[in-house]
């Protein structure tokens, strides 16, 4: 099922062009929305949420056209914020279950679901406890918790780790990750690509306003470079795997090769045939923060949608 | 103990229930400004306030049904449902400088609008439910003193209950229209206030300051100035405005007005509240359109 997809979206703020030209189509699941501060994200979020008209383009989350069925699409989504939104006069419980009135929950069900929400999150015994006496920890939770009161489709996370100590952004991604088993998909954004490497199975960077990469985690991440010490003259070996379509660097007596399925039987099959010697063979693996720094060409093409 | 009980935690489900519609999320929002208003399940200071105020307006009540009981006959001239408001009016006015802010402010401050729009509502929906909650609230805060007066009066009446409640029965009609437009007036202008300002307590001072100064310079100037228009500052006497239409409704003088003073007809001063909730409205959409 298709999560959001978004055609040819353009944002701008004045002078200031937050989106060009996005064009994405994201499955449901755990969705990484990576890039640095200002890079387009949170104004990504506030579209597909309806909080922003973009200046151009279409929108669809859950297939809801978010422009002209605004309220239908909210109606399955829940939202995290990054900043502060919670009521510090309200107990956690009374706050929770008035979230889950506000989608449409009556108001007996609403306790429940309060109840259920703040047990799940790790504050079952501290929900009647007003918010004012709260650590940033249990904010954090209490706000994931009035995000899933109401058993949204899909959930927006907005930097749902900032500001918590080591303990408590683990225990935080471990709860992001238990989503999954209540059939809530994620849309996680943040900037510390370990986060999202930790919860994510699909990852959108954006850079500057433009999608960089678009696609599996695992497929970004599985793409490295097989990297070989020899012992002859590798000219020949290269030229060799040259001619079956593979980039070749050479460098003295090293060679690296961007790695993909099978490319390493035909490696094995060149030295073979040419008998060079070789010391060491090693495959890197492309980490996310490696290919949110890299440019273009060294790794591969965002996945068509 | 029962050996066989057990504690089962069903944990967080997914939920199949009914959803309600815009309306009940509108609800939810009046109901929470009906709490938060009146300190409702939150700290005992929260409740001092609105409490209060309710309780000295249920006293002023239960003293004219006092007096009206135990020497009705020693002060024949007892407040009339138009003086009525006159003595009750400052407390509506504390009451709405409280509310007002409380409805807005907390909610904007804190953040909490992102949660409301991630919600099926849109901002107009959301400002319509704070309206309609402080509408209620203040409709509540007037009316129902009234009620027991009218209630009490009838009472004590010595052509008999029935009697008093069938020969008064515009009362029925006159007090609710003229509690609105009090609600109308100061209701709007403690919203357009309180959307420009970070603190309850700062936007209700604000609003008292700006009520209190609007009239007296309002006085002033068609009291003592003699230049050609100096009439028309009373339409600026806001708080005056009501009080005018009050007295049109029960074709009464309960005492001097500015707006009289000046030489206007009661309509103006009704067309001068539709104006202040026009433009109040106006201020409040501008700031909150763009929000969160």
């Amino acid at each position: 099922m298709t999560l959001f997809s978004v055609d040819n979206l353009t944002h701008d703020y004045g002078a200031v062009q937050a989106l060009t030209d996005v064009t994405l189509e994201v499955p449901d699941g755990a969705i990484g929305l990576v890039g640095a501060n200002g890079a387009g994200k949170s104004t990504l979020i506030k579209i597909l949420l309806g909080l922003l008209t973009p200046t151009s383009g279409e929108v669809e989350v859950l297939g809801e056209n978010v422009r002209t069925h605004v309220r239908e699409a909210r109606a399955r989504v829940g939202y995290m914020p990054e900043g502060d939104c919670l009521p510090v006069d309200q107990s956690a419980s009374d706050f929770v279950a008035y979230a889950a009135e506000l989608a449409g929950v009556p108001a007996k069900a609403a306790r429940r679901r309060a109840s259920e929400s703040l047990a799940l999150v790790g504050l079952g015994e501290e929900r009647f406890r007003y918010l004012k006496d709260f650590s940033t920890g249990m904010f954090q939770r209490v706000k994931l918790a009035q995000a899933i009161v109401h058993d949204p489709k899909v959930v927006f996370l907005d930097e749902p780790t900032a500001g918590l100590d080591p303990e408590g952004r683990e225990q935080m991604l471990d709860l992001v990750n238990r989503l999954a088993d209540y059939d809530i998909s994620v849309i996680f954004s943040t900037h510390i690509l370990s986060d999202i490497e930790r919860t994510c199975e699909w990852v959108v960077l954006l850079d500057n306003g433009r999608v960089k990469r678009n696609g599996p985690l695992d497929r970004l991440g599985s793409h490295g470079v097989v990297q070989l010490e020899l012992i002859d003259d590798p000219q020949s070996t290269a030229e060799i795997l040259r001619g079956r379509g593979l980039t070749v660097t050479v460098d003295g007596f090293r060679m690296s090769i961007p790695s993909a399925d099978g490319v390493t039987t035909l490696i094995r099959d060149a030295f073979a045939e040419t008998g060079t010697g070789i010391r060491s063979m090693t495959e890197t693996q492309v980490t996310l923060e490696e290919a949110f720094f890299a440019v273009g060409p060294d790794l591969p093409p965002p996945v068509p949608t | 103990m029962n050996q066989e009980a057990i504690i089962v935690d069903r944990g967080y489900r997914p939920y199949e229930g009914p959803r309600g519609t815009l309306r009940s999320s509108m609800w939810a929002i009046v109901k929470d400004g009906y709490r938060r208003a009146l300190g409702l399940r939150r700290r005992a200071w929260s409740k001092v306030m609105p409490w209060g105020l309710i309780a000295l307006m249920l006293m002023i009540t239960f003293v004219v049904i006092a007096v009206a009981w135990f020497a009705g006959d020693l002060i024949p001239d007892l407040p009339s449902y138009a003086e009525y408001f006159d003595l009750t009016s400052q407390l509506g006015l504390l009451f709405v400088a409280l509310t007002g802010p409380l409805l807005l402010v907390p909610d904007r401050v804190n953040g909490v609008l992102a949660v409301y729009m991630s919600r099926p509502l849109r901002m107009v929906d959301y400002l319509l439910a704070k309206t309609a909650a402080l509408v209620s609230l203040m409709l509540t805060f007037y009316l129902v003193p009234q009620a027991i007066l009218h209630l009490g009066l009838a009472g004590l009446s010595d052509d008999g209950f029935f009697t008093y409640l069938g020969a008064n029965l515009d009362v029925l009609w006159k007090v609710p229209i003229v509690a609105l437009a009090y609600i109308a007036t100061h209701g709007s202008i403690a919203f357009a206030v309180s959307a420009f300002l970070g603190k309850s307590g700062l936007a209700s001072g604000l609003y008292l300051g700006f009520i209190i100064i609007t009239n007296n310079v309002a006085g002033l100037i068609v009291g003592t100035a003699n230049f050609t228009g100096a009439k028309y500052a009373a339409l600026f006497a806001i708080e005056q405005h009501p009080r005018y239409v009050r007295d049109w409704v029960f074709d009464s003088n309960a005492g001097f007005l500015i707006m009289e003073d000046a030489g206007f007809d009661p309509w103006v001063s009704a067309v001068c509240i539709v104006f202040v909730v026009a433009v109040s409205a106006l201020i409040v959409w501008r700031q909150y359109r763009k929000l969160p």
